[in-house]
């Protein structure tokens, strides 16, 4: 490092300092000097410890002395600043004012602003709209120059401001504390975009060193003086507030004030050890160093020349002229290096760091608007050696790839970096970004709310629903926790491994107990660390880094360990069942990961759902969990949110896409939830891309949207609409098929049925008028309500389509005559199922090499409930066949019941007849059954024979039309095809007959039962 | 201004204008599970916390009182939007920038009663007292135009407030001119000078219950 040092080295020979005032009393100073160039790099404004601005030409003139002194402060000068057009200077002090000068004419203007104590630090944006002071008050205050009006005040620094600094793209200002506090502030929110806790050195005020940062002249890191021994400066990256390099090996003491040269290619320190260096940025070289006999506290660079102004804290200035060697290009000379090849140059060197700069950078850098419209481009990859002392600046592993693949520096420029595997999250979470809180966790019920105040921390859960009649208190966090998870219930923590000392612990608080001291926390074995917590009804779950499923019951026993089948990503519960989420494999190249999900039933210990996550081409996971009726869902980094659906044999619906919903562009939706409807997301403005603690985030509601194509129907909404009701309905009779509950979902059922109808119907008219008519006899097909067919029929009817009208009648009466036959169906087996059960006794002899149906061994019961399932599973027009013979088979029906041992074989015969005609094989074997056996079972049997073969027999032509087979053709449906009203006596008839039939087959069973 | 003293001029004091305006609809943030609401003017809810809703104002206020709701500040009552509206206000000295007819009841309702929920809500509340300023003062030097030959003034965008205050001495201004005007009334007006056209047939005024 000591390489490059050339003359001047070890003495103040190359620079003369001469004193501010000639005679002027040289006390030693408490280091308040300043200097300053004006924007011709004639003169040099200066102040000492007492409270005079003097005015100095350069090269000094022949007269000794200042130009013009300015004696308007009352006391000690702590900062200036030219406005970035030299009209003006705006000097700040010890006496709690800043003050504004015109200049060059030096007339006092105004004063700009008071403080209750000192200021300490005073700035001109770039623009020159707005100055920036700050000091030992609360707040650092944004003035506008124009009418003196405070435009804001940054509050946040917990100890006096000592140096300010606007970024030269006017987005950010930065601010130093005297203990050693980066903060950095974005000028149009006025929020605090990024803090570095204590990365510069602590400084006591009343020392002549100061912590000075400086942004470089194109803005792209901020020069911080360096807290650890050894290392001088440090440039922080302006977007991620990470690290970038640093400069070391110069100064022996801490560095207090330091200036970029400026073309950004050079900068000038200066620390406590009284010498000033000049450094090469690039090469991260000290070029060269000065000695002074006291401590230099303002540095300067001439805007014209070869030069720097040193004043010390004695009030003795100087400039240092030449400064930069000549074979070397001039501080000021811009010309020869194009801003992105030294950005790349910049970052390629670095000696501390392994970077991969993909080309991207580059152009995002440019540009500033560039970056803003595409958030995408801007992804580079980056290992942080020093993650324990920066990892807290990380921005959200949503906006980049964070911990690429450490890379070979010579490939770094020419090879795009891999993608890498994400990291694990919590649902829910957000990242801390430089504010004091952040939430471990939220979702919709609740929030955790991780706290830090001083380096002590806490927790604090907060439901949203605050009429649940429990607070939670704030629990003060030992163990520093970065995951949680919670419910109604309880919430779970868990804390990463910290050295050999604190292992990785996992805590459990139930919120409401009997039992006092419920609350339990487990200390993970030393080389095990928790990577995702999730909480249910009943359980707690952990992973760990050792792919280890940890499940524990709620009051801490160890339920269960399984092993993953990889690298966690992120888990979540919901009621009994829990989902984890965990890397399959490297990613695609296009950085799409490759999760794998599994949902386990941890109260029936089995494993529900398993299968890889198809995730948005190029996209990460950012969010998993269970929507309200507990289907699962997950949220990916492209904005497309997915719900499991148990149709198609466990498949994902798209039902919900940021980018088609969020309102302008620039908006970001970070998902919270989802319902049967609706999805619940937080919208946050860019560059935001997680919300705030505070002001409470505010949810946005949006209702699901499939991608559809814009069709010739011109009626997407309504589309999707059905799309998603017939998806909705289809899970809500799956459910009630697998609880077996009818009832309980029956009304649902009804309700959502009537929906899709309606949805359906104006679907149709929409149809209609764009007269496609096949389209409208398929959506007709799809109604289930009767009430909602005539509404159809009535519907094309007054669109004037008679053709169309008359075929969904035709349609209609189809479909009612079938429905009626198929309920005649049950009944006779209803009628049948007394039977049995009188019979199923003695009949056990007969049995004995007869099993047409392996149920009837199990007793009725079990077979009665296998003809209605082989019914309503769809043997639809299957019946269609047996349509003529209603009228009779109700009779029959009603016969048989009074006398069962007689006529129900003959009913039998009926459907059997008709099939002879067409499937001559199939009723012989009705018939060999019927003689093989002469007991009531075989009827029994050949009827669960017919009806099984039956379907088979007719599915050779599934949609046979009635007109197309004179056979299938119901007598009824003939006499009344031109009349409603004879079609609604028929059922009506129909209707009473049933009645009549089952009062009758309830006491012939008793009956039966009798004899 | 004529109205503005005396309260009986005017056709609905300050506290009618604001039980009026008590009806507009405005977003909350429940905190609190709840079912529907079958109000005689609606159905409101269901409510479910975190969910934001709509209801009309003085439910609002209603369950904000029982720290049962956030409530949400409307659109225009953002600090940009007032800005906005001031500065266009004070440009445009011959209209009246739109604003939500009843926007000096609810703003104030708001600062009554939800002032926490308002971000920024001294520099809201100066910004509003400045417009309405602007705004009556507008109103007050467009009275000066009013004429023998003025049988209608058109007034757009004038929030329910600002008419209150004004109406009384309007029509009174536009009925004098017309009857000054017309010199048959003139002779008709003699006999019936006396009675009050607007107070006439008013019962005794019930103060509302103050919220």
């Amino acid at each position: 490092m000591a390489k490059g040092r050339g003359f001047g080295r070890g003495g103040s020979k190359g620079v003369v300092m001469l004193e501010a005032e000639e005679g002027g009393a040289s006390e030693r100073g408490d280091g308040n000097c300043c200097i300053a160039w004006d924007c011709e790099g004639a003169h040099l404004i200066s102040s000492n410890s007492h409270s005079t601005l003097f005015f100095h030409s350069w090269p000094a003139s022949s007269s000794p002395g200042p130009l013009r002194r300015l004696a308007h402060h009352r006391s000690a000068i702590t900062g200036l600043a030219f406005s970035p057009s030299g009209s003006s200077l705006a000097s700040c002090s010890l006496d709690h004012s800043v003050k504004l000068f015109s200049y060059p004419g030096g007339e006092f203007q105004s004063n700009v602003t008071r403080f209750t104590l000192p200021i300490r630090s005073v700035a001109f944006s770039i623009t020159g709209s707005m100055l920036a002071a700050a000091g030992e008050d609360d707040g650092i205050k944004l003035i506008s120059t124009i009418d003196s009006s405070i435009v804001r005040v940054f509050k946040g620094h917990n100890a006096p401001v000592v140096s300010l600094s606007f970024d030269p793209n006017n987005e950010y200002l930065a601010s130093a504390g005297s203990d050693g506090t980066i903060m950095c502030w974005s000028l149009s929110s006025g929020k605090r975009v990024h803090t570095l806790y204590h990365a510069a050195p602590n400084t006591d005020l009343n020392s002549s060193c100061r912590n000075e940062v400086a942004w470089h002249p194109k803005g792209d890191v901020l020069a911080v003086p360096g807290r650890k021994n050894g290392v001088d400066v440090v440039m922080y990256d302006r977007d991620t507030g990470e690290k970038v390099f640093s400069l070391k090996g110069g100064h022996s003491a801490t560095v207090g004030f330091l200036a970029w040269s400026f073309n950004g290619k050079y900068i000038a320190t200066s620390a406590g050890d009284n010498q000033v260096i000049l450094w090469d940025v690039d090469n991260r070289q000290d070029i060269d160093s000065q000695k002074f006999e006291s401590q230099i506290c303002s540095l300067a660079w001439k805007p014209n020349g070869n030069a720097l102004a040193v004043m010390d804290a004695d009030g003795k200035f100087g400039v240092w002229e030449p400064i930069v060697p000549a074979h070397m290009a001039l501080p000021n000379d811009t010309s020869t290096q194009p801003s992105a090849i030294d950005r790349e140059e910049l970052l390629r060197f670095s000696d501390d760091d392994d970077l991969a700069v993909s080309e991207d950078e580059d152009k995002t850098l440019t540009s500033d608007r560039e970056r803003s419209a595409s958030p995408d481009i801007f992804s580079r990859s980056r290992k942080q050696k020093d993650t324990e002392e920066f990892g807290s600046l990380k921005k959200s592993s949503v906006s980049k790839k964070s911990d690429s693949q450490p890379q070979n520096k010579q490939m770094a420029s020419s090879v795009a970096s891999l993608p890498t595997m994400q990291k694990a999250f919590q649902p829910g979470s957000t990242q801390p970004d430089g504010g004091i809180r952040h939430f471990l966790n939220y979702n919709l019920v609740g929030s955790v709310t991780s706290c830090q105040n001083e380096g002590l921390s806490h927790v604090e859960v907060e439901f949203h629903d605050t009429g649940r009649g429990f607070r939670v208190p704030a629990m003060t966090d030992y163990f520093g926790f970065t995951m949680a998870a919670m419910n109604e219930t309880g919430s779970v923590f868990a804390s990463p491994r910290k050295g050999e000392k604190s292992p990785s612990t996992v805590l459990y608080r139930p919120f409401s107990s009997w039992a006092s001291n419920s609350e339990w926390s487990m200390r993970l074995p030393a080389e095990e660390e928790a990577r995702a917590v999730a909480v249910g009804l009943g359980w707690v779950a952990a992973t760990t880094s050792l792919n280890h499923l940890r499940v524990y019951s709620e009051a801490g026993l160890q339920m269960a360990v399984l092993s993953l089948q990889g690298p966690v990503v992120t888990m979540t519960g919901h009621q009994e069942v829990l989902a984890v989420a965990t890397h399959a494999a490297v990613p695609f190249p296009c950085g799409q990961q490759v999760i794998h999900c599994m949902v386990l039933n941890l109260a029936a210990h089995t494993k529900v759902i398993e299968g890889w996550l198809p995730l948005s081409p190029g996209s990460q996971l950012t969010w998993l969990g269970f929507s309200e009726a507990g289907l699962l869902s997950f949220y990916d980094s492209k904005g497309l949110l997915r719900v499991h659906t148990s149709q198609y044999g466990g498949s994902w619906l798209p039902v919900f896409s940021a980018s088609k919903e969020a309102k302008n562009e620039d908006e970001s939706l970070w998902m919270v939830g989802l319902t049967d409807t609706q999805v619940m997301c937080v919208a946050c403005k860019f560059p935001d891309k997680q919300p705030q603690v505070s002001p409470k985030p505010v949810l946005s509601i949006f209702n699901l949207s499939l991608p559809l194509v814009h069709s010739d129907l011109g009626a997407e909404d309504l589309e999707n609409e059905f799309l998603l009701k017939s998806w909705q309905l289809a899970q809500i009779t799956d459910e009630a098929v697998r609880v077996n509950d009818e009832d309980e979902h029956e009304e649902e059922i009804l309700k959502l049925e009537a929906t899709l109808d309606r949805c359906i119907l104006r679907l149709i008219a929409a149809a209609c008028k764009g007269d496609k008519l096949m389209k409208a006899v398929e959506l007709t097909k799809k109604l289930s309500l009767d009430k909602s067919w005539k509404g159809a029929i009535k519907l094309v009817s007054a669109m004037k389509l008679p053709a169309l009208a008359e075929r969904l009648s035709t349609m209609y009466e189809e479909k009612i005559t079938h429905e009626a036959s198929q309920e005649q169906e049950l009944v006779v087996q209803s009628a049948l199922t007394g039977q049995v059960r009188n019979t199923a006794i003695d009949a056990s002899l007969n049995t004995e090499g007869f099993r047409p149906s392996a149920t009837m061994k199990h007793g009725p019961a079990p077979d009665v409930q296998r003809i209605k399932s082989s019914l309503s599973n769809g043997h639809v027009l299957s019946h269609k066949q047996k349509v003529p013979s209603i009228g009779e088979r109700c009779e029959e029906a009603s016969k048989s019941s009074l006398s069962n041992d007689h006529v129900l074989p003959q009913k039998q015969r009926v459907p059997s007849t008709e099939k002879r005609g067409e499937g001559p094989t199939k009723s012989s074997t009705t018939g060999t059954f019927a003689e093989d056996n002469g007991t009531h079972l075989e009827d029994k049997a050949t009827l669960n024979v017919a009806q099984e073969e039956e379907p088979f027999q007719r599915s050779s032509n599934p949609f046979a039309k009635s007109a197309s087979n004179p056979f299938a053709k119901p007598p009824v449906a003939t006499d009344s095809h031109t009349g409603g009203v004879s079609l609604l006596e028929s059922l009506k008839r129909m209707r009473d007959t049933e009645l009549d039939l089952k009062g009758k087959v309830a006491r012939s069973n008793k009956a039966v039962r009798h004899s | 201004m004529a109205g503005q003293s005396n309260p009986q001029l005017s056709i609905f004091t300050a506290a009618e204008v604001e039980f009026l305006a008590e009806d507009e609809q405005i977003d909350i943030v429940p905190n609190v599970r709840m079912d529907t609401l079958h109000m005689i003017c609606g159905d409101y809810g269901p409510f479910r916390p975190q969910i934001p809703v709509r209801v009309p104002l003085w439910l609002a206020i209603a369950l904000k009182k029982r720290s049962k709701c956030r409530i949400q500040p409307p659109d225009w009552m953002s600090v940009e939007k007032l800005t906005q509206v001031l500065e266009d206000e004070r440009e445009a000295p011959r209209e009246f920038q739109p604003l939500p007819f009843h926007y000096v009841e609810i703003s104030r309702l708001l600062f009554d009663h939800a002032r926490d929920d308002i971000t920024d809500p001294y520099l809201v509340r100066s910004l509003l007292e400045d417009i309405r300023d602007v705004r009556f003062h507008k109103v007050e030097s467009g009275l000066e135009t009013l004429s023998g030959k003025t049988h209608a003034v058109k007034l757009k965008n004038l929030a329910a407030m600002e008419v209150n205050i004004v109406r009384p001495f309007i029509v009174r201004a536009l009925q004098c001119f017309y009857k000054h005007d017309n010199e048959d009334l003139i002779k008709q007006a003699a006999n019936e000078l006396d009675s009050q056209p607007v107070a006439s047939d008013r019962v005794p005024r019930r103060t509302l219950r103050p919220r």
